[in-house]
């Protein structure tokens, strides 16, 4: 189980995390909505550990990622897909894949390889495995990110924003991914602009807004009278009457 | 009798290798950067034929080493055109040339950093290509060409230090003097050292102050 | 007497074996100016203030004090600490202490210019701080550092033309044998100055053309 409590955050004096409070289940996929600004992708960040918070605690599996000793053991249990992909640029794909199953699980590198190469075929990247980032698309990146996240076999994917940076064609394809990932019981959590989308595979939402923590509830529930008889989110969702949801 | 031992006029000594080293420096800077700038304006004018041959003399000495430009200079050029010249001389001829060619690739990437549109602009209004020169492209280009030109000057104070091998009496031939008789050579080197470090800091230090006031003149100007 | 070049042609082989001993010690001083700019890179890149404040100043000292200076700190030092070393190996440690301060800085550009992202995707993947260095930094920063590196190299052998201060036959200190044999020092020079030339030219046209192949697919086109 991976759990968040009572998380605080600032930078300066702005609060951009104030007492969030979330768990995620083995198996759960849990789709994080709200504005830009409303702290989603710091919540990632602190989980993975890239921030340090003031106050609260996020334990992955029972350790605490606040303890620098056991930060190592629950960042093995997380893999993170970024917005901006973040490949190593001086590697192929599937080296890019292959890194760190290599040297932080210590396993044997052929074995390692075929994996990878196998990850890139199931995303529909086999011709691409022996490409540099720089000679790959955008969608095509973010499909190399979601492998190498998913090559360490983590127990917690965590994706943020990853369809944020693509055009609609390309973000069609790392969604179709996504899908595929969530209907196979990967335990996701899922920091997203896509509400369509995240209505679509998510087991529960959760909305936050400037910080706090508005609503968490089953996806079923957010999109019905239950979630809109909380004014925050009729609004936030009235702001996206337009788009099909 | 040999004084193995350091005595109070070694700083005498010292200071005056480091005057002779500090006013071979600012001779060649002032000679080198007009000389440097006269290269610029050739080019900048398109002078035929000799824009060219300046060209190929900045090249030349910006790669090759100035101790081989030295020698050239000292022992070479007396002998082809049967002229006498003291070490000074040859120093001063050698670190000019060597100081004009930098400053000159400075000046020409200055002068390339202001507009096309600018000096049009200059041009509709009447001006002469010398007032445009003047009065248009050269406070511009001196603002760009500053931390450059610093640089060069911080450079070109330590590669003084190569006349001490044709003879000429400056600092680093001080210390050669003083490390042979006291054979104490990390004192010796270290003070040497030390001189030409504090030296450099005081050019850098000049520079970057006159960068600031040549910046907020030009930041003025923007208003 | 004019200028002519012929009677240089007997001493070419020699000139030859001089070249080789700069290349022989521009080859070792450029892979020991690398192996320390990349340690010197990582200290100043380094999270420990006090690495970071070491290796600037080692940075800042090098930088600031001319070569020959250093040289002979080493040359007549070392044996005064019972190090006794012959001139060649003497000028490849000086030549890579001083190219090192400046490699260090080539390759910390390297390091500060690769995207704070891909960093992070290394740590949040578990990667010891040691292997994020060794597997994703220094490979990127290195990719990054080939052109400017070349421009350092480019120095490194100008800059080793000093070395015939401290007797090693280096193709200036060859030049200065063929000079006082022949009576022709201002061909010899004239000469050595254009060789010096041609060879930094070479070095800059092999560094642009290693930095080409190396990057050649990360510049790459979009398939």
């Amino acid at each position: 189980m991976l759990s968040v409590n009572g998380l605080c955050k600032s930078f300066g004096t702005h609060k951009v995390l104030d007492g969030v409070n979330l768990t995620l289940n083995p198996g759960e996929v849990v789709s994080v909505l709200g504005a830009s600004g409303s702290g989603k992708s710091t919540l990632i960040r602190c989980i993975n550990g890239l921030e340090k918070f003031e106050a609260g605690a996020i334990t992955v599996d029972g350790f605490d990622v606040a303890k620098p000793k056991e930060l190592a053991e629950a960042r093995r249990r997380s893999a993170t897909v970024f917005q901006q992909f973040n490949l190593y640029p001086h590697m192929t794909a599937v080296e890019n894949i292959a890194l760190a199953p290599v040297e932080v699980l210590k396993r044997p590198k052929a074995e390692v390889i075929a994996e990878a190469r196998a990850l890139l075929d199931r995303v529909g990247l086999a011709h691409r495995a022996d490409a540099y980032p720089a000679q790959l698309s955008g969608g095509q990146r973010q499909r190399v990110g979601i492998c190498r996240a998913l090559a360490m076999q983590p127990r917690y994917l965590l994706l943020d924003e990853v369809t944020s940076a693509l055009d609609p064609e390309m973000t069609a394809e790392v969604l179709d991914i996504l899908k595929v990932l969530a209907t196979t019981g990967t335990t996701m959590l899922f920091v997203t602009h896509e509400i369509a989308f995240a209505r679509s595979i998510s087991h529960r939402i959760v909305f936050l807004e400037k910080g706090e923590l508005i609503a968490d509830m089953p996806t079923a529930d957010f999109f019905s009278e239950r979630g809109r008889s909380l004014p925050r989110v009729a609004q936030f969702l009235s702001k996206l009457q337009g788009e099909a949801l | 009798m040999r004084y193995t031992e350091f005595t109070p006029y070694d700083i005498v000594l010292l200071l005056q290798g480091l005057s002779v080293t500090l006013w071979l420096f600012v001779a060649s800077t002032l000679i080198g950067g007009a000389l440097g700038l006269g290269f610029a304006v050739v080019r900048y004018y398109r002078v035929p034929v000799l824009r060219q041959l300046v060209h190929g003399l900045a090249e030349l000495l910006k790669n090759s080493p100035v101790l081989v430009q030295l020698f050239l200079v000292f022992f070479g050029l007396p002998v082809l055109m049967k002229i006498n010249l003291t070490p000074s001389q040859a120093a001063l001829i050698t670190l000019s040339g060597n100081t004009a060619a930098f400053v000159y690739v400075i000046a020409v990437s200055a002068i390339e950093a202001i507009s096309r549109e600018q000096i049009e602009a200059a041009r509709v209004f009447g001006l002469t290509r010398w007032t445009i020169l003047r009065r248009v492209i050269a406070p511009q280009a001196l603002a760009f060409a500053i931390g450059p030109l610093t640089g060069l000057l911080v450079n070109q104070l330590q590669v003084t230090s190569l006349i001490s091998v044709i003879g000429v009496i400056d600092l680093t031939k001080v210390g050669n003097i003083l490390n042979l008789r006291t054979l104490k050579p990390f004192i010796v080197w270290a003070v040497v050292g030390a001189l030409y470090y504090l030296t450099a800091k005081a050019v850098a230090y000049a520079g970057s102050r006159l960068e600031r006031r040549l910046r907020a003149h030009t930041d003025w100007k923007g208003v | 007497m004019g200028f002519d070049l012929s009677i240089l042609a007997k001493h070419v082989p020699f000139l030859l074996e001089g070249l080789w001993l700069t290349t022989v010690v521009c080859l070792g001083a450029l892979a020991g100016s690398i192996v320390l700019g990349i340690v010197v890179a990582a200290c100043r890149t380094a999270a420990s203030p006090l690495a970071r404040r070491l290796s600037a100043i080692y940075v800042d000292v090098f930088r600031n004090i001319p070569f020959i200076v250093q040289l002979f700190f080493f040359y007549f030092g070392l044996p005064e600490v019972g190090i006794y070393i012959e001139a060649a190996p003497t000028g490849i440690i000086a030549l890579s202490i001083a190219g090192g301060a400046y490699t260090s800085d080539v390759i910390r550009a390297g390091i500060l210019a690769i995207e704070p992202g891909i960093l992070e995707a290394a740590e949040v993947s578990g990667l010891t701080r040691r292997k994020i260095f060794t597997k994703v930094i220094l490979p990127i920063a290195l990719r990054t550092s080939i052109r400017p590196l070349g421009a350092v190299c480019v120095n490194l052998v100008l800059t080793s033309s000093v070395l015939s201060t401290i007797t090693l036959n280096e193709l200036t200190g060859s030049a200065k044998i063929v000079a006082a044999e022949t009576f022709r020092p201002f061909e010899v020079y004239a000469a050595l100055l254009v060789a010096y030339a041609c060879l930094t030219y070479a070095v800059s046209g092999l560094f642009g053309a290693v930095h080409r192949h190396v990057n050649r697919h990360t510049a790459g086109e979009v398939a």
